[in-house]
C-alpha cells in the first residue's frame, strides 16, 4: 500500500486514476465514485493506493455507516417482540432476533437487557432498511460474537477502528508483550477492552486513544512509548 | 430528534457507568490526577477588550464581552443590565435539541445566572449614565467550543476572566445629549465590581464518599450526583447547586465547600496576575492580534494556572490539609474551636472592603461556616437543587445564630437538625 498523500476534497476530480483506468481496469473504494468517465472524489482526506488497482479516500470519520459483514459493537436499547434493538453507532438502530444467537430456541431466549454490549456481524446493511445482526455464524456457532461482560467500553474514530483491524498493524502486538488483554475492536469506532486490573484496563485505554493522533507512519512511534501510558 | 442521539458522549453506557464506579472505588482516575486534584486552566486573552479563551485540558469555552447603550427596566430605573448567553452549538457530539432544551444546558445557564446576576456581583448601579433613560447594557457571550467536563468552572472563569478583562468607553449626558467617546479622546474605564464569584464542581458517586474535583465529561456523565459550589474571594458561599440521587453527607458538602472556598480565592488571584500580564503585554505594544486558531493552538499566549500560581498552591496545601483535618477533628469531638479559624482569616479582608462587602449583603460565614459542621446527619437531596443566594443571606444568618445557640444546648438531637434541613431547602 503507498500513503501517496494527495489530499483530495469532495467533487474534485481524479485524473491520475483515469489514466490508470485506460490500460486496466481499477476497483474504487469508500469516498470515490465514477461518474460517466470521470471518477470524482466524494470525500475529503489522502488518496491511498493499494496495488495493483485499488484506489480510496482515507477520510476522517465517526458516523458509521453500516457495511454488511462488518463486525460491530453494539449496545442494547431495547426488546421489541422477538427482536433486541441496537444502537451500533450508525443512522438508524439495528435489530437482532432473539433467534441469531448460539443455541437460542423459541423457548430458550437469550438473557439480554437494555445497556448490555455485544459483539455482532452485519447481515442486512441497506439504505432503505434498518440494519440487521446476527451472533452466530453459517454454521450457527457463535465464535468470538455474543455478549461482552465487564472491562471498559470507549468509542474512537472509525479509522482508529480500522488501524486496529489491519492484519499487520504492530500496535496490538506491541501493547501484547506487556501486559495480556482482552479487546474487542468494532469497525464502528467501539473498543471493549479488559484486562486483569483496573489500573492496566485505564493504562491500555490512554495508549489506545494515544494512536488517534497517530498518522500511519508514527505508530511505531508511538508504540515504543507505550511504556509510558503503563507505568503512569 | 433520533433515538440514539446521545451516540457520542462518553459515559452514558452502562459498561462505562459500572467502570467508573469501580475506578472510583480504587480512588483511580483515568488521566491519572488525585480526587482533589484540579486540571490546569489556561487563559488567552484576544485583541479585543474582553474577549477571553479558557482550557480546563480539552474543555474549551470563550467569552466575549460587548457594551452598547439602551433603556432601563421601569422596575430598576437606575441600574445598567447584564445579559449572559450561552451557546453550545460548537459541541459536536449534541444535535440541537440537545444543546437547546437539555437538561444540563438549562442548569448551566441557570449556574451562570445566579452566580452573576443574582450574586450582584457587578455594580450595576455605576453603569446608569441618566437614570429612566440611558444606561449601559453589558452582554456576554460564552462560547463552548469544546466540552470534556466541568462546563460549569470553565464557563465561570470565562466570564469572570472576560468582565474583569473589558473595557467600556467614557460617555457623557448633557442637556439631554448622550456624548459617547471613542478611545483615543478618553481612556476606557473597567467594570466595577462588588465581588468576584468563580464555581467549583465536584461529582460523587455511590460506590465512594470521597467526592471529585473537575470531573471529565466521562466521569461528570457517571456519576449519581454532582455539586456546584460558587465562592467569591472573600470566601463567600454565592451559588450551591446539589443534584443527583446520592444521599450526600453534610459532612461531605462542608469538606466540598472549605476546598472550593480556597480553590476560588485562588483562581481569582490568578486571574488578576494574567490581567497584570496582559496589561503589561499590551503596554509594550507588542499587542496579541491573531485570530481565534491561534488563541487556542499552542503559543506564548497562554498564561497556565500551575505555572503561575506555583508558589501559592505551595503555601496553600498545608493549611488546606489542616482544615479538612480539622473538620474530620470536628466530627469526633464537640467541634468549638473549628469555628474561629475561617472567621479570623476573614476580618483583616473584610476590614479592608468592608464597604463592597456591605453592599453585597454577602452571607456572614462566621455564622453559617460552623453552623453548619455541626450537622453530620445524613442529608438526603434526591434530584433536588438546593440553592442559598446572597442577597438573602441576612436573616438567614441571624435566624441561624439563635438556632445554633439553641442547637448547642439541646447538644443536636436529630429532629433539630432535620428542621434544620427543611429550611435550607
Amino acid at each position: 500500500m503507498s500513503s501517496s498523500g494527495t489530499i483530495v476534497m469532495p467533487g474534485e476530480r481524479i485524473s491520475a486514476i483515469e489514466e490508470v483506468a485506460k490500460s486496466k481496469r481499477v476497483i474504487l473504494g469508500p469516498g470515490l465514485r465514477r461518474l460517466d468517465d470521470t471518477v470524482v472524489a466524494s470525500k475529503a482526506g489522502p488518496l491511498r493506493h493499494k496495488e495493483p488497482n485499488t484506489f480510496w479516500v482515507d477520510n476522517y470519520q465517526r458516523r458509521y455507516v453500516p457495511a454488511r459483514g462488518d463486525l460491530v459493537l453494539g449496545i442494547v436499547k431495547a426488546k421489541a417482540g422477538d427482536q433486541y434493538r441496537v444502537d451500533i453507532g450508525s443512522a438508524d438502530l439495528a435489530s437482532i432476533s432473539y433467534l441469531s444467537f448460539e443455541a437460542a430456541t423459541k423457548k430458550n431466549r437469550p438473557d439480554l437487557n437494555p445497556g448490555d454490549l455485544i459483539y455482532a456481524r452485519v447481515l442486512v446493511a441497506s439504505a432503505d432498511v434498518e440494519p440487521e445482526l446476527v451472533c452466530v455464524n453459517s454454521n450457527g456457532k457463535r465464535g468470538k460474537l455474543g455478549q461482552l461482560a465487564d472491562g471498559f467500553f470507549f468509542k474512537c474514530s472509525l479509522n482508529l477502528g480500522r488501524v486496529l483491524l489491519r492484519e499487520n498493524c504492530p500496535a496490538l502486538a506491541a501493547l501484547t508483550r506487556r501486559l495480556p488483554y482482552e479487546i474487542a475492536v468494532g469497525v464502528n469506532g467501539r473498543i471493549w477492552l479488559k484486562a486483569h486490573s483496573l489500573r492496566e484496563t485505564i493504562a491500555l485505554t490512554n495508549a489506545i486513544l494515544a494512536l488517534e493522533q497517530a498518522g500511519y507512519a508514527e505508530i511505531d512511534k508511538v508504540c515504543d512509548n507505550l511504556e509510558d501510558f503503563l507505568q503512569a | 430528534m433520533f433515538m440514539n442521539s446521545n451516540l457520542f458522549e462518553p459515559g452514558k453506557s452502562k459498561q462505562e457507568k459500572q467502570f467508573i464506579q469501580l475506578a472510583v472505588k480504587q480512588n483511580q482516575r483515568f488521566d491519572g490526577r488525585r480526587s482533589n486534584e484540579c486540571r490546569d486552566v489556561e487563559l488567552t486573552f484576544g485583541s479585543d477588550w474582553g474577549t477571553v479563551a479558557v482550557s480546563l485540558n480539552d474543555t474549551k469555552v470563550l467569552a466575549q464581552v460587548t457594551c452598547d447603550m439602551g433603556a432601563p427596566t421601569t422596575s430598576r430605573p437606575y441600574e445598567g443590565k447584564l445579559q449572559l448567553n450561552v451557546s453550545i452549538g460548537g459541541v459536536a457530539f449534541l444535535d440541537e435539541m440537545q444543546s437547546t432544551y437539555d437538561q444540563r444546558f438549562l442548569t448551566l445557564n441557570s449556574q451562570l445566572e445566579r452566580t452573576f446576576r443574582s450574586s450582584r456581583c457587578l455594580d450595576l448601579e455605576s453603569l446608569c449614565v441618566a437614570a429612566e433613560k440611558h444606561v449601559w447594557c453589558i452582554r456576554v457571550d460564552i462560547n463552548v467550543l469544546n466540552h470534556d467536563g466541568n462546563l460549569y468552572d470553565a464557563s465561570t472563569i470565562a466570564t469572570l476572566a472576560a468582565l474583569m478583562h473589558f473595557r467600556r468607553p467614557d460617555v457623557t449626558y448633557a442637556n439631554d445629549e448622550l456624548r459617547i467617546y471613542t478611545e483615543k479622546e478618553r481612556e476606557l474605564i473597567p467594570l466595577l465590581f462588588l465581588h468576584y464569584p468563580v464555581s467549583v464542581t465536584y461529582c460523587i458517586y455511590k460506590s465512594n464518599p470521597q467526592p471529585l474535583v473537575d470531573p471529565t465529561l466521562l466521569e461528570e456523565n457517571a456519576a449519581d450526583s454532582v455539586i456546584v459550589l460558587s465562592f467569591n474571594s472573600y470566601q463567600e458561599l454565592c451559588t450551591l447547586n446539589a443534584g443527583g440521587t446520592v444521599p450526600t453527607n453534610v459532612r461531605t458538602i462542608m469538606q466540598c465547600a472549605r476546598y472550593a472556598a480556597t480553590r476560588c480565592k485562588a483562581i481569582v488571584e490568578f486571574i488578576r496576575k494574567t490581567l497584570a500580564l496582559d496589561e503589561e503585554r499590551r503596554l509594550q505594544g507588542t499587542g496579541p492580534s491573531q485570530g481565534l486558531l491561534a488563541l487556542l493552538g499552542e503559543n506564548k499566549h497562554k498564561l497556565s494556572f500551575k505555572q503561575l500560581m506555583e508558589g501559592y498552591q505551595k503555601q496553600d496545601s498545608p493549611t488546606l490539609q489542616d482544615s479538612q483535618m480539622e473538620v474530620d477533628a470536628a466530627q469526633t469531638s464537640e467541634k468549638p474551636n473549628v469555628a474561629e479559624v475561617p472567621v479570623k482569616e476573614e476580618q483583616p479582608i473584610k476590614q479592608e472592603t468592608g464597604k463592597l462587602v456591605q453592599d453585597a449583603k454577602p452571607m456572614d460565614t462566621s455564622t453559617w461556616l460552623p453552623q453548619e459542621a455541626t450537622n453530620d446527619q445524613e442529608l438526603p437531596t434526591p434530584s433536588r437543587v438546593v440553592s442559598l443566594k446572597v442577597g438573602k443571606g441576612k436573616n438567614r444568618a441571624k435566624n441561624k445564630a439563635n438556632k445554633k445557640q439553641q442547637q448547642l444546648a439541646k447538644k443536636q438531637n436529630h429532629s433539630d437538625s432535620e428542621e434544620e434541613v427543611t429550611q435550607v431547602i
